[in-house]
């Protein structure tokens, strides 16, 4: 138990950030966006099948599938908006139009895998040399430290690009407040188009970074991720980036330490409950501010 | 050549022709109605509420599509013309309901309104610092977030926003709504600044008495129709006119 609990709260951390990076490229589409993307979970185990594909098949390193899952799904997130986005955003509950034309892509992804892969569970078989290293007593998977390392390393990049440059600032406006863009001429067609491609890239980045950290995915795994992604969200604050993370981070923490203490399957009821009690003390999230929306 | 910048100065920069507009279906919200915008001039809409008066404004905006007639900038139709592109045509718009983005800074909700003109930074930032010193309470601000500005401050921002492009029209819907007494004071003299600049400055407004002393010309509508029209003087001195007007104020109890 004394290395045990140690060993969880890192394991919680590296975790957390995986989640915070999963409600991160979440919350860019649905907080400007107002597109609820139940494909999402699908997206990111999209992602996962790509590295499994690339390592498996191909014998390369998952980190080669990074820039290959964030191009090939940011394409699809590209031809998806071009030919739905504009509708659902003009229909007069975009909410729930995209609800279930997503809800249709998801099924549609999770049934072209299982087309092309197979219902069997999967695990990328590429293996780090050495497989874990110690540390101050701690025993820490390679694959695991690849995976947090390579999200520790994205997440400046993506708040640099959402905090310093004018994309980023036009995209968290629209967050705040979307009729405002119009005003200072900006075109929400050609930024939504622009976030939703970005978005979707990154889902399929986070699917190979799952793929490091969990042992095994099958192509019925998306509406888990997609119920993470939105708890995550909710959890640090709707259109929130840095509430992405802090959501992540909370989630992960309670559901590896209850796991510990009271058995797997109270996990996941731990991580809702805290949710819950979240939106009861702070319905606008852990790092929400409602009165910056319109 | 005196005489040719001074007939400039009062150009025609916008008109309404004959437009016609509805929300849904034969709910016609403005009807028939033919507006000018002078260069120089400040141009009052006012009305009892429900008269269509913020719908000008949006119906120029593009929200809202003329079912008949025509909306010319510089003798060309809008017809067609994307809504976003009206910023970089010299088209500034400052609606009554809150037009910031509240979590950015000062500074930010600036430079996205620089946003078509984004690719040119030495512009960008050479326009920004301009603004920043021209309203020293902005400057002063540049990196608090616009959520903490008071109301008045917020409503100098959006002004500030939109003229950053130098625009040739200003569209101002009930700028003084809901502010400070000395703040609104401020923004008419703001306004009257403005058209002394040479801008077309269109003002709809509740507050009847000072939207006319600060109007140069005033159109009265009525249930998207145009009633009347004229300078302020000849309003001011026609009868029937001040017991219309004093009827509304009651019924607005403004």
């Amino acid at each position: 138990m004394a290395t045990l609990v140690p060993n969880i709260i890192l394991n919680a951390a590296i975790l957390g950030v995986i989640y915070g990076f999963l409600g991160l490229s979440l919350t860019i589409v649905y907080g400007g966006m107002r597109i609820a993307n139940l494909a999402h979970g699908d997206i990111v185990v999209a992602g996962s099948f790509i590295t499994y594909a690339l390592t498996a098949k191909f014998g390369y390193s998952p980190i080669a599938a990074l820039p290959v899952a964030f191009t090939y799904l940011s394409v699809l997130g590209y031809g998806l908006y071009r030919i739905a986005g504009k509708r659902l955003q003009n229909s007069r509950e975009p909410e729930l139009a995209s609800f279930l034309f997503f809800y249709g892509v998801s099924l549609m992804i999770s049934a072209s895998l299982l087309f092309v892969f197979d219902a069997d569970a999967r695990a990328i078989s590429f293996q780090f040399r050495p497989l874990s290293f110690q540390f101050l007593g701690l025993r820490v998977p390679h694959a695991r430290l690849v995976a947090a390392g390579v999200a520790l390393a994205l997440v400046p990049v993506i708040f640099w690009a959402l905090y310093q440059t004018i994309y980023g600032k036009a995209l968290r406006g629209a967050i705040m407040n979307r009729d405002a863009l119009r005003i200072v001429g900006i075109d929400i067609d050609r930024l939504s188009l622009f976030a939703f491609s970005i978005s979707f890239g990154l889902a399929g980045m986070t699917g190979v970074l799952i793929a490091l950290v969990f042992p095994a995915f099958s192509p019925f795994s998306g509406m888990d991720y997609t119920i993470l992604g939105f708890v995550v969200i909710v959890l640090g604050g709707l259109g929130s980036p840095l509430g992405a993370l802090a959501g992540g981070m909370v989630f992960a923490l309670t559901e590896q330490l209850t796991t510990l203490y009271l058995g797997q399957s109270t996990g996941l009821i731990a991580g809702f409950l805290v949710l819950v009690a979240v939106i009861v003390v702070r319905p606008a999230g852990l790092m929400g501010q409602v009165e910056w929306r319109a | 050549m005196t005489e040719l910048s001074s007939d400039n100065v009062k150009a025609v920069v916008a008109e309404f022709c004959d437009v016609s507009a509805a929300y849904f279906g034969d709910i016609h919200v403005l009807r028939n109605l033919s507006l000018v915008f002078r260069s120089g001039t400040v141009t009052g809409i006012i009305g009892p509420n429900g008269a269509g008066k913020s719908t000008v404004l949006k119906t120029f905006m593009g929200a809202l599509k003329p079912r008949s007639g025509d909306i010319r900038l510089y003798g060309k139709s809008l017809a067609g013309v994307p809504n976003h592109v009206l910023a970089l045509m010299g088209v500034a718009y400052v609606p009554q309901n809150r037009s910031l983005f509240l979590g950015l800074s000062v500074e930010d909700n600036l430079l996205l309104g620089c946003w078509p003109i984004r690719h040119d930074r030495v512009r960008t930032r050479r326009i920004l610092d301009r603004t920043l010193t021209e309203f020293p309470m902005l400057g002063a601000a540049r990196r608090n977030l616009a959520g903490s500005l008071s109301g008045g401050q917020r409503r100098f921002l959006e002004i500030a926003r939109a003229l950053l492009l130098d625009p040739k029209i200003i569209l101002l819907d009930e700028p003084t709504a809901m502010i400070a007494p000395k703040f609104a004071a401020d923004v008419y003299e703001k306004i009257s600044a403005l058209a002394a600049e040479g801008l077309a400055v269109v003002l709809v407004d509740q507050n009847i008495k000072p939207c006319i002393e600060v109007s140069n010309y005033i159109y009265v509508l009525e249930l998207g129709q145009k009633t009347t029209e004229g300078t302020a003087d000849f309003l001011q001195s026609d009868d029937k006119m001040r017991e219309e007007i004093g009827r509304w104020l009651e019924v607005s109890g403004g």
